[in-house]
């Protein structure tokens, strides 16, 4: 219970810092769209494979920049204080579950967005639901493990590139699998999507353990 | 003494011996090519066969086109050409004793030397006129009796590896190995965050270090490979692409290495990050290829290594050969610790 409140209290603290800084989720947004735009000028007629590729690459590198901040923008002596009143395992349950919230957001930027200037080519919405929830959790427990890996680092944004982006790039190709699924015309056939799903969230649940497990060596310095 | 050194010995004796019984034991006789592939009933049909390490002018030689257990037909005559080339005609009856309108029959050789060889699918018969009851009054029940064995020690031959086929002693008990020295690593990272020895990182570290080698080492005896069976370097196979990936995130091991200056940091966090990335790889390595079409053996339901691929003078061969690239991946990493350990202590000397 104790750890409970302690996720919710932290995730209130992430959401005001955030709300705060409006350059910061300012500058999120003006990524998406520069990038969006980019696609649409390189592209111009995107046809569904691509659509979907395109999509998944834009909120892979958004993500990157978005989460990097997680445990990078405070000061170390501040998250030092932050673990001496809470669990250190609440502080980063409280960032993995702000940065689910804030992909999320991303993700529908960058769906509206994409829609906007590249047409909205979705004729089967689940599996794309499914994607970008699943995908968002991924993304977002992976990332932010990292940042608080790369944050030791004096370097942290070129090594939160290189340690993330391979990491990624399981979800990355099953996310895209499952969001495939999306393009076909409701008469068509159904692909199958339940493995991949499995696939996913299994990845998920293993990542997730992996970062509660190591983030009790990781905090200490 | 023994035990402190023999492993290694072990480890060379076994390679010495893997090298030299997988590179010189020879292939079994097989057929490369017949011609013409497609045929039609009701006539005399003179086959052209390619054969490979075959003796065909020392005996006699019988030949068969085999349709399934129950209807097969012995050859009318037998033209040897040269040592690895025969004519061989066959009288095809009118009709065929099956509904289908083509039908595959297996080319079956046998001769007392090399032993019975067979190419699976060699002639395609079309039938114009379908009378399955014809046929089996026309295709009289044969027996294919007295096959020889051929003698001494063989590895399969398979139509598109041939002599390629011995690279299984070295591609895949690479991986063997290579999997082998990152959950060594994995073991001596954990260790590394109960005890915080200085040593069990090195371990750890060491032991990426060989792992990785013996990653690109398999990827490049892959490559080879794959340019002779599948016809490209690359081709974008799941688990190539995995295994680059892989190789990809352990690289990146080394660099975040180098990012830390303070040497217990720098041990802790790359601990931390050598576990969270083979959690990260468990479902690259061995879930997703395994959901995926692939060109490798062991995918998309495909039996992994099975009784098709290998056989039992292989397994002799291929089970030795992973120990042996094991325990060798383990001196290596071994001597790379000893170096850590030395450059360290230099360090520690100059202070």
């Amino acid at each position: 219970m104790q750890l409970i409140r302690e996720i919710a209290f932290l995730l209130h603290k992430e959401l005001t810092l955030e709300l705060r800084q409006k350059y910061a989720l300012g500058g999120i947004l003006l990524y998406v769209l520069a990038t969006v735009y980019v696609v649409y000028i390189s592209f111009v007629k995107v046809d569904p494979a691509n659509w979907n590729t395109l999509f998944w690459i834009i909120i892979l590198f958004a993500s990157v920049n978005a989460v990097a901040r997680s445990f990078l923008q405070e000061h170390s002596g501040r998250q030092l204080y932050y673990y001496t009143l809470a669990n250190p395992i609440a502080v980063l349950v409280a960032k993995i579950l702000y940065n689910f919230l804030l992909l999320l957001l991303l993700s529908v930027l960058t769906l509206g967005a994409y829609s906007v200037v590249a047409g909205y080519l979705i004729r089967q919405p689940v599996p794309f639901l499914w994607a970008v929830l699943l995908g968002s959790l991924g993304f977002s427990i992976a990332l932010t493990f990292v940042s608080a890996i790369a944050s030791k680092a004096s370097n942290a944004s070129t090594l939160m590139a290189i340690l993330s982006l391979p990491l990624l790039i399981p979800i990355l190709a099953t996310v895209i699998r499952l969001a495939k699924a999306s393009f076909i015309p409701k008469a068509g056939v159904m692909i199958p999507i339940k493995s991949d799903l499995y696939i996913l969230a299994g990845i998920d649940m293993l990542l997730l353990g992996a970062a509660l497990i190591l983030f009790s060596f990781l905090w200490r310095d | 003494m023994i035990i402190k050194h023999g492993w290694k010995l072990l480890g060379v004796v076994i390679l010495i011996y893997t090298f030299i019984v997988g590179l010189l034991v020879p292939l079994k006789s097989g057929i490369l090519e017949v011609s013409p592939q497609s045929v039609q009933p009701g006539r005399n049909i003179s086959f052209r066969v390619l054969g490979y390490n075959t003796h065909y002018l020392s005996g006699e030689i019988r030949a068969w086109l085999k349709m399934d257990e129950e209807y097969t037909l012995a050859s009318s005559q037998i033209l040897i050409q040269n040592d690895r080339e025969l004519k061989v005609i066959f009288g095809i009856p009118r009709f065929l004793p099956t509904a289908d309108k083509v039908q595959d029959f297996t080319l079956l050789l046998d001769n007392e030397v090399d032993g019975a060889h067979l190419l699976p699918s060699a002639v395609f018969v079309t039938q114009d006129s379908i009378n399955p009851a014809m046929g089996r009054l026309e295709w009289p029940p044969e027996r294919i009796t007295d096959l020889h064995e051929k003698e001494g020690i063989t590895f399969p031959f398979r139509n598109i590896l041939a002599e390629t086929i011995r690279n299984t002693y070295f591609h895949v008990p690479m991986w063997f190995a290579m999997i082998f020295l990152f959950l060594g690593a994995v073991f001596y990272s954990g260790r590394y965050l109960r005890s915080k020895r200085s040593v069990d990182d090195f371990r750890a570290f060491t032991m990426i270090r060989v792992g990785v080698l013996f990653g690109i080492m398999g990827l490049l005896t892959g490559a080879v490979w794959a340019k002779n069976t599948w016809g490209a370097y690359w081709s974008g196979d799941i688990k190539q692409n995995m295994t680059a990936i892989c190789l990809l995130i352990y690289m990146a091991y080394f660099v975040l290495r180098q990012a830390y200056e303070d040497p217990d940091q720098r041990a802790r966090i790359a601990s931390v990050y050598a576990l969270f990335a083979f959690a990260a790889m468990i479902p690259l390595l061995f879930v997703i290829p395994r959901l995926t079409d692939s060109l490798h053996p062991g995918n998309g339901g495909n039996p992994a290594l099975g009784g098709e691929d290998l056989d039992n003078t292989m397994r002799m061969v291929f089970y030795p050969a992973i120990i042996g690239w094991f325990l060798l991946g383990l001196w290596m990493a071994q001597l790379s610790f000893r170096i850590e350990r030395l450059k360290e202590r230099l360090l520690e000397n100059e202070d």
